[in-house]
């Protein structure tokens, strides 16, 4: 087993098999990255080649070796407050803009995908709390889901390195945070509230359960699809927003390069992605 | 009111699977939203690519229109092709810009009757063959290319082809730029891009 290496053809094999799978095309410069990780789930399964771990992957009906294959190749580096322009702007403007067209009866639905280790959603209910003046007047709900089913159960323990947390201002830190050793503990109000779900954005059926939200924050997800994977995404997520929702990229990417579907609504604190009202197209 | 825990209520129909029969059926929905799911659904049918088409040529919505272009895409079997194909004779622009963005993905899939294209009895075709070549990434982009700018008697069709081998070209294709020049000598356009080119492809 230590000798085993893997070829060309096996690169090649594997990358189109999680690409299909996932939307995510490793390019040659991750090849380091992926035999390393490819190695790793072959011997924790006890295979012997890749030919072997392959066939496995492929025909195992409970998808068991998949997730665990994604939990492995999926990066999941983020921390608290990371491009907070767009909490700013989700409080003073995104959120404006939509309680002017909606009636009560129905929550705000804000969506955080994907969600990581839980710090965007988590920043969002601060957000929400601290920074929006009519959330006494509406219900929320803050749904934050990933293809990485280790990583959700990370994010629902909230438990978090000073490094994650080196942005939070030291009054929220205070307030919603307790230490537990070297370690900071988001506090079980915020954890009872914000659900965290196992979602591939690629699938359609998976994507059908996720409608009717009001803003959706996608950052950073979208740069390790390809361009076809990358117009698919967008437009289930087109799908997934009420009329005159908002969907919030990276820093690094635009949705103009990606698909016509949205229109771009510049507010003074960030540039976002609308889904245009109905009869507005 | 306040922060409140969400449900995501899973939608049974999908979890089961819905059959062809059911997506097809949805594909004719009066709701734009319904037909949009259909068609991205449909992506799992490759058998699906012809009932695809029909709908795109009667389909008046851009967002489903969208989704079905990028089902074709992903599908990208014989049939989409030929579909893709159909497109580009099409007199609604749109449908012809999203038939190219979409033949762009498939090289693979299009380098074998991409030289047909390229010989289209219609010059128009052949300048949106053309156009497919700009982000088609194929090894054999240069040499299409150079085969056009050898032999294409419509003007227009060479000035694109010499934009893009500006772009694209190495110094292989000197002889080509030079020859063109000679065969459009009243053309300054010709003139004027096949130097840029010549420029250009030096450097490379």
């Amino acid at each position: 087993m230590a000798d085993l290496t893997l070829s060309d053809d096996d690169f090649f094999k594997f990358r189109e098999f999680f690409y299909r799978k996932t939307g995510i095309l490793f390019e040659d410069s991750k090849r380091y990255f992926v035999d390393k990780r490819l190695l790793e789930r072959i011997a924790a399964t006890g295979n012997d080649s890749f030919r072997s771990y392959f066939i496995m992957l492929r025909f195992q009906a409970s998808g068991e070796e998949l997730q665990a294959l994604v939990n492995a190749m999926t990066v999941n580096e983020t921390y608290f407050f990371r491009e907070d322009y767009q909490f700013d702007c989700l409080t003073h403007s995104m959120l404006t803009d939509i309680i002017t067209h909606r009636d009560h009866n129905e929550p705000i639905r804000i969506w955080s995908v994907p969600s990581s280790s839980g710090e965007e959603a988590y920043t969002i209910a601060m957000y929400l709390l601290e920074a929006w003046p009519y959330l006494s007047e509406w219900d929320v709900e803050i749904i934050s889901s990933d293809i990485d089913t280790d990583i959700i159960n990370k994010a629902k323990q909230g438990l978090y390195s000073a490094r994650s947390v080196q942005h939070v201002p030291a009054d929220l830190l205070q307030k919603y945070f307790r230490r537990k050793g070297d370690f900071y503990q988001i506090n079980d109000a915020l954890r009872e509230v914000v659900e965290f779900t196992r979602v591939n954005v690629m699938d359609p059926a998976d994507m059908r359960s996720y409608r009717n939200f009001d803003v959706i924050f996608c950052r950073n997800l979208l740069i390790y699809f390809d361009d076809l994977s990358r117009k698919q995404a967008a437009e289930a997520f087109y799908d997934a927003l009420r009329p005159g929702g908002f969907i919030c990229l990276g820093h690094s990417e635009s949705m103009s390069r990606i698909s016509s579907l949205f229109r771009v609504r510049k507010f003074p604190e960030a540039i976002v992605y609308q889904k245009p009202h109905e009869g507005k197209r | 009111m306040a922060l409140i825990k969400a449900q995501i209520i899973s939608d049974a129909g999908a979890e089961a699977g819905y059959t062809l029969e059911q997506l097809l059926q949805a594909l004719q929905h009066d709701e734009a939203s319904c037909r949009r799911q259909a068609a991205r659904d449909l992506v799992a049918y490759p058998a699906a690519s012809a009932a695809l088409f029909n709908q795109l040529a009667q389909e008046q919505d851009t967002s489903v229109r969208e989704v079905i272009f990028t089902s074709l895409t992903r599908i990208g079997n014989e049939e989409a092709v030929a579909g893709l194909i159909t497109c580009l004779r099409s007199e609604d622009a749109m449908l012809r810009n999203e038939a190219i963005e979409a033949m762009k993905q498939l090289p693979q899939e299009m380098a074998p009757i991409m030289s047909q294209l390229l010989h289209d009895p219609d010059s128009d075709v052949r300048i949106f063959a053309v156009n497919v070549l700009e982000s088609l990434c194929h090894p054999e982009v240069e040499n299409w290319l150079i085969e056009v700018i050898s032999q294409d008697c419509h003007v227009n069709v060479c000035a694109t082809a010499v934009d893009l081998l500006g772009e694209v070209g190495s110094p292989r294709a000197h002889d080509a730029l030079q020859a063109l020049k000679q065969r459009f000598a009243g053309e300054p356009y010709i003139q004027f891009a096949a130097d840029i080119a010549l420029k250009r492809i030096a450097h490379v």
